[in-house]
């Protein structure tokens, strides 16, 4: 106790001098006048982590601030590129059998990990066992794997492996991104699952310095890099929980980028004196908000209600009013940057006359004027499941429940806890519930949508049951030919879109600021700026407005 | 003195006891466990993993059981690893502590050596006027959400005046700075987030010990005090003030526990690496070992506190002693 007492009254000393103080200097930037469109080699990047990172074991990664930070460590096997689409990583080249079911790898020959030695074979073959292990863990990345079948994996020299798969499955090319090789001669060493939270040796363009949990992670590239060397020195992350801070930190200069959200968009994007120094993004990425009506319930087991409802559903106005015109309606599973989206389905209208309509045909009349649909004495009433505490989510939900009202539906709006919502929508017990997706760039609609995933197999909680669609999940998932994949995926979204086992509503727009002085920054087709190749590898500072050139030299010391 | 001491003591060890058993209870009747964080966080996570995840943090054994695993690694101060990050509990909070003690101590002696004098003066003024509009000054500014206070001095203090950090403990240059100069930058780091928490502390010191104080002046031995020729200044200072130490000492004791316990709001604006961020985080995601062990850490400091209140009472107030109940 007793530092600890006599260190504050020092620190309440030292308050009453600091007001004298000055700031602590920064090294003044060299001014070296440089040419905006020339790449400049060095400098050091602030990005915001909105959330400290769970570690740094790229089988282990839990979120998205995780892969943040291992796709600088490490390299994967494949890479995704601007549009999404497989490039080589790690794996300069690859084939995959006639049947599907083998995938050979040949690895980047000068490959080497951080600590000099080279990336074999083998390492993946480890790396992938480790995934497939279920005491890892590794309860995110191990489904992409979960068909691999080890009797036939097989490693043929120090640089080419055979991954094998029991079943072929389209979509699997995507998640070898998310196979990041570990070195086995490190990792097998200790507790795997304990003892590389904090440290790292990886074969990506970067290196660990150090990670503070709570506070940062600071990474340095390695000069004996094997691939295209990225031209910023040094990667620091800050962990800045709240946006309102980060948002001031960013106009300050503390911090190089971060997410806004759409008040900050709305009132500042277009301050002139703001867009002088910040370079305001905004663009879609891969997921979307929906309602999902379980068709175990007796109501919701009518597609003419489901549409019905889904009429009575303003989304015009949500996208207008809610989101200040930074959100765009969805028809169905795909999203616009996804290629089995179906261009020439339409958005299920807003249409209350239609909706009325569509409910007598179903049998649903007010026959004892309460001003309430009923069908054999029962009256229309349904719940709606929201997460409490969602700003976006009560505001639609209300929405929907005024223009119901006005047709004769009762809706009752239920906020329920995160947890406790998840656990009973899963299991699928509620009646229809406002939910969002994260989608994956090659989507697999099979957990969601398959007749054999209603709970608790998968995650057709919707208990959506139609023979044609297996049918379409089935062959887009075996479909080698990405041309007639994209057919069977549209026809599909067209199918789902019609028989409504969610009422699609709308995906709202990613809003980015970032300061100008990072040149080269890109969006994907669906990632925003992020993890996709080259990405943020390809950011530059020019020399002249470098002012974190202090964190890079205390870098050296450690 | 001594037995009513270790009688307290047993005390203590019971309460303890009682509330980590009732901890446990209340945090696996909420609904969701760690393994909700998964569903909700990825479309179709891996099951056999989420099996060998239930089976290692034993949720998949009766309640009881696990309560015996969890109370067998307290015994040895190994409360396990968190269920989110997998570092040591243990770890996760002692990285945390001291920052959330550095921040709370300064604000709550802030607090204290402002509130008290001010309280003291009310209650030798009560009724006047000044009195009065000072009472109004700080039942307003308990009222400002700390929030918003806390937004407005960043943008005054960090952003239009340039003079003091937005957020954070210390500067990226830290290590590099001179020993002065580090002492110098953790104390412009400090001085927006102790505003922030100890101007509403503040208005609490100034009306409880105005109301202790004011509550001694009433009583007869004050008028016999007064009677007898005594200066005011003796009066409040000897006679009033010592009379009015139990009820300040029971605001020690309930103060101490809310030094470690943290503020969500101002480590989230100041990100400031503390604890209430922490609990909050683990109670949302479900994170059973960090919760209990926050719980544990924040029951022994709170017990402790109580304990020494008691003890302080006993001190102050021979009553208690011989009669071994608190009043």
């Amino acid at each position: 106790m007793v530092p600890v007492k006599s260190r504050p009254l020092l620190l309440l000393f030292a308050l009453a001098l600091c007001v004298a103080c000055s700031k602590p200097e920064r090294v003044a930037p060299a001014a070296v006048a440089g040419d905006e469109n020339t790449p400049q080699d060095g400098g050091t990047l602030i990005r915001r982590l909105e959330s400290d990172i769970n570690g740094v074991n790229p089988v282990l990664e839990k979120s998205k601030y995780d892969r943040y930070i291992d796709i600088y460590l490490f390299s994967p096997l494949v890479n995704l590129d601007v549009n999404l689409r497989p490039s080589p990583g790690l794996a300069e080249k690859w084939e995959i059998s006639p049947d599907g079911k083998q995938y050979t790898f040949h690895l980047a020959p000068k490959a080497t990990f951080s600590n000099g030695k080279p990336v074999l074979a083998s390492d993946v073959l480890y790396t992938l066992k480790k995934i497939i292990d279920p005491d890892s863990e590794a309860a995110q990345v191990a489904p992409g794997f979960q068909t691999t079948d080890l009797a036939n994996t097989k490693v043929i020299d120090p640089h080419t492996i055979v991954i094998a798969f029991k079943e072929p499955d389209a979509s699997q090319m995507i998640h070898f991104n998310d196979l990041l090789t570990v070195p086995e001669e490190i990792y097998s060493k200790g507790n795997f699952k304990n003892d590389y939270i904090n440290t790292a040796v990886g074969s990506g363009p970067y290196r660990l310095v150090r990670r503070v949990p709570g506070k940062e992670v600071l990474l340095e590239r390695r000069e004996d890099y094997w691939g295209q060397k990225p031209y910023l020195k040094n990667v620091l992350f800050k962990v800045v929980i709240d946006a309102q801070t980060a948002w001031n930190a960013l106009k300050h200069g503390d911090i190089d980028e971060t997410a806004i959200g759409s008040d900050v968009w709305l009132m500042e994007s277009k301050r002139a004196d703001l867009q002088r120094t910040i370079d305001f993004r905004r663009f879609y990425t891969l997921n979307y908000n929906y309602i999902a009506w379980n068709e175990r319930d007796p109501i919701l087991a009518d597609k003419r209600v489901r549409r019905a409802l889904g009429m009575c559903l303003d989304v015009g106005s949500i996208i207008n009013n809610l989101y200040h015109g930074t959100a765009r309606a969805v028809s169905g599973p795909f999203t616009p940057d996804q290629f089995g989206f179906n261009p020439n389905v339409p958005v299920l209208p807003f249409d209350p006359v239609q909706a009325k309509r569509l409910l007598n045909d179903a049998g649903w009349f007010d026959s004892n004027g309460d001003g309430i649909l009923d069908k054999g004495g029962k009256p229309l009433k349904l719940e709606l499941s929201i997460f409490a505490g969602s700003v976006a989510a009560l505001p639609v939900a209300q929405l929907l429940q005024e223009e119901l009202k006005k047709v004769g539906v009762e809706l009752n709006i239920a906020p329920i806890d995160p947890a406790l919502a998840i656990q009973r929508i899963i299991g699928g017990n509620y009646q229809a519930a406002y939910l969002a997706w994260d989608l994956d760039p090659d989507p697999n609609p099979f957990p969601q949508f398959h007749s054999s995933q209603i709970p608790p197999a998968g995650q057709n909680f919707v208990y959506y049951i139609n023979p044609a669609a297996d049918k379409l999940i089935a062959a887009a998932g075996r479909e080698l030919d990405f041309n007639k994949r994209v057919k069977l995926f549209q026809e599909l979204h067209a199918m789902l879109a019609e028989d409504q086992p969610y009422t699609w509503v709308n995906q709202v727009s990613v809003k980015w600021a970032l300061n100008k002085r990072v040149k080269n920054v890109k969006e994907s087709r669906g990632w925003g700026l992020f993890t996709w190749y080259p990405g943020e590898m390809d950011w530059w500072i020019p020399r002249d407005q470098r002012t974190h050139e202090v964190v890079a030299a205390t870098t050296t010391t450690h | 003195m001594t037995a009513y001491v270790v009688r307290r003591c047993l005390y203590a060890v019971l309460t303890f006891v009682g509330i980590t058993i009732a901890t446990f209870a209340l945090i696996h009747a909420v609904p969701g466990d760690p393994i909700t964080f998964y569903l909700s966080n990825h479309m179709n996570p891996s099951r056999p993993a989420l099996e060998a995840i239930r089976h290692e943090y034993h949720l998949d054994e009766p309640l009881v059981t696990q309560y015996v695993y969890w109370a067998k690694g307290v015994m040895t101060f190994d409360f396990g690893r968190s269920t989110l990050d997998r570092r040591p509990v243990r770890e996760r909070i002692l990285n945390k502590l001291p920052n959330t003690l550095l921040l709370n101590f300064i604000a709550f002696l802030l607090a204290a050596l402002i509130g008290l004098p001010i309280g003291l003066w009310s209650a030798a003024r009560s009724g006047r006027a000044l009195e009065r509009a000072s009472a109004v000054g700080f039942f307003l500014l308990y009222s400002l959400p700390s929030f918003w206070v806390a937004l407005l001095l960043m943008q005054l203090f960090a952003i239009r005046l340039d003079i003091l950090p937005i957020f954070g403990m210390t500067s990226d240059e830290y290590p590099t700075l001179s020993a002065m100069q580090q002492l110098a930058d953790r104390a412009r780091h400090l001085i927006l987030p102790v505003i922030t928490l100890s101007y509403a502390q503040l208005a609490i010191y100034v009306r409880f010990s105005k109301s202790a104080l004011t509550e001694v002046i009433r009583q007869d031995f004050i008028t016999t005090a007064r009677a007898k020729g005594a200066t005011p200044a003796a009066v409040m200072w000897r006679h009033a003030l010592r009379n009015a130490l139990i009820p300040l000492v029971t605001l020690l004791g309930l103060t101490i526990p809310s030094l470690i316990s943290g503020s969500v709001i101002v480590e989230a604006i100041f990100q400031w690496d503390g604890i209430g961020h922490l609990y909050f985080e683990s109670i949302l995601s479900r994170d059973y070992p960090t919760v209990l062990g926050l719980t544990v850490a924040t029951a022994i400091v709170t017990l402790f506190a109580s304990l020494f209140a008691d003890v302080l009472y006993a001190v102050a107030d021979p009553r208690i002693r011989f009669g071994g109940d608190t009043p």
